[in-house]
């Protein structure tokens, strides 16, 4: 069999977001010689950002051509995303881990008929069915399933992949095949984007190394060598729900059951005891270290390597020394 | 406001998990299934818009096997919600969130419903498929990841927050529409003693799932497995903070290969 793979770009500020970038990575492993690997993109800055699908190997892309889809939700396009896979004879549609890929997913494999698969971290073709493997029950477990009929939906979970590498090609950008968008889709609409504040480091649930911080850091102001250890690593800043509870960050810095998942390739909990409520929400980092003064704490339990120790004491000495090997 | 909340009977956070003897799903014998996760958060949710919203009602229902979906609809109704409906299934279609939002769509059809809402994922499968599958049946549009949800009653309008990566965005969309939600306004509520009572005497409708049509493409549970346990950290000694400090340093480079 030679699959054909559609991925489904996500645009971030005119660029192809990074969960798109590991997806194109994905299907140029997946897609043999022979397979087709197409990209489609919508929305506002669709055709520049197809265009970069040839960053990637990527020899053609679609770019949805309607200005209706500007600012409506992604899932307006649905349908063109349905159309263009069976025009491709895909096989496969794959989404980025971005929060609007996982959004996608269900949507596109009704339309599609396909079956589906979120936060996918292994994936191989088992004859005509594609074998995906996810974690499940907060990273207690795993499951593997096998997608039959033909056409699977999947999103990545992210960081699972390394991004595509880089080999440029010239990307034909096409226009989409044509489709009706329900008009229920185009009227939700976005009424404003908080960002996260620049400077402050890689998004959240982006971030290939996250460090939080809990309660033991004990005041607002401390929370500062929290933030002065990620910078020194260019990581994400995270909390526990002790922190957000009590305003000294903001909610959106949560992570766990009732904050944000996050699965980076390292996590680092300074003072965070380890309450299941948090862990479920970074159990699936590759690698988790704690720095806690209790060595009985919970979070070494899940932990691969542990300092036991005054964080006080321990944060300042790690962030100066990864200076000094970074040579920051 | 008519508000139905699809909630899915998932393992109780006590169970010790384990394959099934063929190893491709997980052993449901002594399991308890309960609402749990952002399930709850759902029901929350529901019952502060009807508080809210006057004249407005909260349909619970659920899709899965009798014994399962029993208590889970019983303790919606403990909490307050004003119907209950189960959706029975054979168990057969876990791992197929596709086929669980077939089951679901003959049950909300069945009733009024202009908000849709579900947690944005199971609290054991974590996947998140349901709400957008759901909503594309319906043809009704749909939001996973949402906070601060919020019925605009002068506008016509639900407005939200959701959390993305660029930041948090703030939506707002007309009825019917269908939310995966991830917070409500507060921690979910627990029931009192004599509304668990009473909710066992309550009356569970129910709605066969549609047979299963035979060209769609399937998921089918293949494995389930546990990881190998978690030895505990690797301790790091250390005589001062400094030494602390190089020693993990130098494992993160060289042992765990993370170091940026
Ligand atoms: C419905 C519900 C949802 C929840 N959702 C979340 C969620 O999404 N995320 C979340 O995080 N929590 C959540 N929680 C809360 C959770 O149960 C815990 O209360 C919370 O995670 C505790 O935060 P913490 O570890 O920072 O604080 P604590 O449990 O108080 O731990 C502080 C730790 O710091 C250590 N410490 C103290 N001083 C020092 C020092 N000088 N040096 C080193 N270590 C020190 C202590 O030994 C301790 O282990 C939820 C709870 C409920 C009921």
């Amino acid at each position: 069999m030679t699959p054909n793979v559609l991925i489904v770009a996500e645009v971030d500020s005119g660029r192809l977001s990074l969960p798109t970038v590991e997806a194109a990575g994905v299907a140029r492993s997946l897609s043999g010689p022979d397979g087709k690997i197409v990209g489609i993109a919508g929305g506002a800055g669709a055709a520049g950002a197809a265009i970069e699908f040839g960053e990637y190997g990527i020899e053609r892309a679609y770019a949805i051509d309607d200005p209706r889809l500007d600012g409506a939700p992604a899932q307006a396009q649905t349908a063109y995303i349905a159309a263009a896979a069976s025009a491709v004879g895909a096989h496969l549609v794959l989404l980025g881990g971005s929060t609007a890929g996982r959004d996608l997913a269900g949507r596109v494999a009704v339309a599609w008929k396909a079956a589906a698969a979120n936060g996918v971290t292994e994936l191989a073709w088992a004859g005509e069915a594609l074998r995906v493997q996810r974690p499940v029950f907060g990273g207690r477990a795993t499951e593997a399933r096998l997608l039959r009929g033909g056409r699977a939906v999947v999103s990545l979970r992210p960081h699972a992949f390394p991004a595509a590498a880089v080999e440029r090609t010239t990307c034909a950008v096409e226009r989409a095949p044509a489709a009706s968008v329900p008009p229920a889709l185009l009227a939700p609409r976005r009424t404003g984007v908080e960002a996260v504040p620049k400077g402050t480091g890689p998004a959240l649930s982006d971030a290939p190394i996250v460090v939080s911080g809990g309660r033991g850091v004990r005041t607002p102001e401390n929370f500062r060598l929290i933030e002065e250890l990620a910078a020194s690593l260019g990581a994400a800043v995270g909390a526990s729900r002790a922190v957000t509870d009590a305003g000294w960050r903001p909610t959106s810095l949560q992570v766990g059951q009732t904050g944000r998942s996050v699965s980076p390739q390292l996590y680092i909990a300074v003072g965070i005891s380890g309450a299941i409520q948090h862990l479920v929400g970074m159990m699936s980092s590759r690698v988790i270290v704690a720095i806690n003064n209790d060595a009985t704490a919970s979070i070494f339990r899940v932990a691969d390597y542990g300092i036991v120790g005054d964080l006080f004491a321990i944060v300042p000495a790690l962030t100066a020394e990864i200076h000094r090997v970074r040579g920051i | 406001m008519e508000i139905v909340v699809c909630l899915k009977p998932v393992p109780d956070a006590e169970t010790r998990l384990r394959p099934r003897a063929d190893g491709s799903r997980l052993d449901p014998e002594g399991v308890k299934f309960v609402l749990a996760g952002y399930d709850e958060s759902a029901v929350e949710q529901a019952l502060l818009l009807r508080e809210a919203i006057a004249g407005s009602k909260v349909h619970a229902v659920s899709f899965g096997p009798p014994r399962w979906t029993e208590e889970v609809l019983r303790a919606a109704i403990a909490l307050g919600c004003d119907t209950a409906t189960a959706v029975e299934s054979a168990g057969e279609e876990a791992g197929d969130p596709i086929a669980a939002a077939e089951g679901l769509l003959g049950a909300v059809e069945g009733m009024p419903h202009d908000l849709v809402l579900l947690g944005k994922q199971a609290g054991d499968d974590e996947e998140g498929l349901v709400p957008g599958a759901l909503a594309e049946m319906l043809g009704m549009p749909h939001f996973g990841y949402v906070v601060d949800l919020h019925w605009d009653g002068a506008a016509q309008r639900l407005r939200f927050g959701r959390s993305a990566e660029a930041g948090q965005e703030t939506w707002e969309s007309p009825l019917p529409c269908v939310i995966g939600l991830q917070q409500a306004w507060n921690d979910p509520r627990t029931a009192k003693l004599p509304a668990i009572l009473k909710s066992r005497r309550a009356p569970i409708a129910k709605v066969s799932p549609p047979a299963p049509s035979p060209e769609r493409a399937a998921s089918v549970p293949e494995r389930f497995a546990l990881p190998p346990p978690r030895t505990g950290a690797k301790m790091i000694a250390y005589r001062t903070p400094e030494e602390a400090a190089q020693q993990l340093v130098r494992i993160l480079k060289e042992e765990a290969k993370v170091f940026p």
